[in-house]
């Protein structure tokens, strides 16, 4: 919480044209976090939208006490947790998740020069851990997001979560158990 | 030396949560390193997967709000009517209740009444007949007067007159065929440079390098090189006729032809023909079609500014189809020319052709970088 630079002037002061542009700086790195939690990009992009409407909603209860990216974070962590709750009561409406085969993820590596040992390997590497990432728990795939994907040290985690550095720890800890388990499976 | 970490430290490594000794063991032990940065170049390649995978869906969701949103009013968008955001219990409820019970619309209620129109008739004045009849009149009469200048002589003879109309050619305009600009080069090795000679003959295939090996052969052959026509000097031997003289010699090249080059041509360059280079795409020569095309990359840098435009590349498609001596022609900068120039060494062309036959073709090649 003590974290973060107090920011110069109130994000919100500019009116709804600044808020446009916080929206336009902020957004690509929600919805990254929400399509990788998620695997879904309608439902990652209906909660991205979400996200910024409760900011705006809640414009006024931002103190300052975090950094704004933190906070927009913290929001799209609640939403996610709320999402999985719900989606397990919508039963009747299984999702149908096309668009989200574990195979698809290996198509985007990072291509850069490399013998097709090399890429296949990568290719295995990056399936088995989104595979991993996929029986996580609910939290512990939000934590080890965060922090592999999004780069986050403990404390920021801790904010965004909610939760005890400690209790962030021992998630992130299980978490990457899991997903070497699922790594030395592969290999 | 103690023995390595466990899967559990290992983790714990990775997590930035490691005791001082377990660091100390990892900058010290090799194969727990090697562990932790496998582990490590696997973590961030998944990053990069995701990062490319939200990346592109972004901007196919920004394509997407372009072609069907105002931009303007983003923010009236975004707070949509709460009555559109029914959670979903309620929505059941509701649509539960409006099968059993479907909602009764209030009766149907009729504000105006009909209003009786006056009579058409006396609309004429009481002159209904003598208006119909005048109309008739006139009409029958402009029917007639029609019908009697149509036989009259002046007239069918003016109808019989023949003009003769001509359809312009539309098609597009073609671009004059150029004239064969075929560069080519050739020899075989050897020492010294090729000797200054009679042109041989232009063939579509070449057997001999063009020196005499012996005086008196059993079967003569004479030497040819592949070439469009050619300006012709008086000499006594084959050669190069803007080579120095000297000791008969096809130069230093590889192949049938004359010079430092390759291939059965004349010259410093590749293939047939003469002169320093390959073929150049027109007159008789087809150009390369790109079979297989990869997409270029995108550097980093580039996309972190937005960067876009296009990479002009010269190079030479050999025989093979394969794209060689690749060089800029026009640079982009930020790391896109070295992208642009490994996706296109990927590329694989139908070769050109001339007379049939697979030839190496300079040609350029724009490759396009775009952000959606």
């Amino acid at each position: 919480m003590q974290k973060s630079a107090p920011v110069a002037d109130p994000p919100f002061a500019g009116g709804l044209n600044d808020f446009e542009s916080l929206v336009r700086q902020h957004r690509p790195r929600i919805f990254r976090f929400l399509l990788a939690s998620l695997r879904d990009r309608e439902a990652a992009e209906n909660l991205a939208q979400d996200c910024f409407v409760r900011a705006f909603k809640a414009r006024d209860q931002f103190r300052g006490n975090s950094s704004l990216a933190t906070w927009l974070m913290h929001i799209a962590a609640n939403l996610v947790r709320d999402h999985e709750a719900n989606s397990r009561l919508k039963f009747w409406r299984r999702k149908l998740r096309s668009d989200l085969d574990p195979n698809d993820l290996s198509d985007w590596i990072p291509d850069q020069q490399r013998s097709p040992e090399a890429l296949a390997l990568a290719k295995e590497q990056v399936d088995a851990i989104w595979k991993a990432a996929a029986s996580l728990s609910e939290r512990q795939r939000t934590v080890f997001l965060l922090r592999f994907v999004e780069d986050m040290d403990l404390l920021e985690i801790a904010v965004v979560t909610g939760m005890k550095e400690g209790t962030v720890k021992t998630h992130l800890f299980r978490a990457v158990q899991a997903v070497r388990l699922g790594l030395e499976v592969r290999k | 030396m103690n023995p390595h970490l466990s899967g559990e430290q290992i983790s714990k490594c990775l997590i930035g949560d490691a005791t001082p000794q377990e660091s100390q063991h990892v900058s010290g032990c090799a194969v727990c390193r090697a562990e932790v940065a496998r582990l490590e170049s696997s973590f961030s390649q998944f990053r990069g997967s995701i990062r490319r995978w939200s990346d592109q869906e972004e901007q196919l969701s920004r394509v997407r709000e372009v072609v069907t949103m105002n931009y303007e009013n983003h923010l009236e968008r975004l707070l949509i009517p709460a009555s559109v955001d029914l959670p979903w219990y309620k929505g059941i409820v509701i649509s539960v209740k409006e099968l059993i019970h479907p909602p009764k619309l209030p009766p149907l209620e009729v504000t105006s009444k009909p209003v009786k129109l006056a009579s058409l008739k006396g609309l004429y004045g009481g002159h209904e007949t003598t208006a119909g009849l005048g109309s008739v009149i006139v009409h029958v009469a402009v029917v007639a007067l029609l019908l009697f200048a149509g036989t009259l002589k002046p007239v069918q003879q003016a109808m019989k007159e023949f003009v003769p109309l001509f359809a312009p050619d539309l098609k597009p305009l073609q671009p004059k065929p150029k004239p064969e600009e075929s560069k080519g080069g050739g020899g075989s090795p050897q020492k010294t440079a090729e000797t200054k000679g009679e042109f041989p003959k232009v063939a579509h295939r070449s057997f001999v390098p063009p020196i005499r090996p012996q005086d008196d052969p059993k079967l003569a052959l004479n030497p040819t090189i592949v070439a469009p026509d050619m300006p012709n000097i008086n000499s006594s031997n084959y050669g190069n006729p803007l080579a120095g003289v000297g000791i008969p010699s096809a130069g230093n090249g590889i192949g049938t032809g004359i010079g430092s080059g390759k291939g059965p041509g004349v010259g410093p360059g590749s293939g047939g023909g003469f002169g320093g280079a390959a073929y150049k795409i027109g007159g008789g020569v087809s150009a390369p079609v790109p079979v297989y095309k990869p997409e270029p990359e995108y550097s980093e840098e580039a996309r972190k500014a937005k960067w876009q435009g296009a990479v002009v590349l010269e190079l030479v498609v050999d025989e093979n189809g394969v794209p060689q001596n690749i060089k800029v022609l026009r640079s982009l900068g930020l790391g896109l020319d070295q992208k642009a120039i490994e996706a296109v060494q990927k590329w694989r062309f139908k070769p050109g052709q001339k007379d049939g036959k697979a030839v190496p073709v300079s040609a350029n090649i724009e490759v396009n970088f775009r952000l959606l």
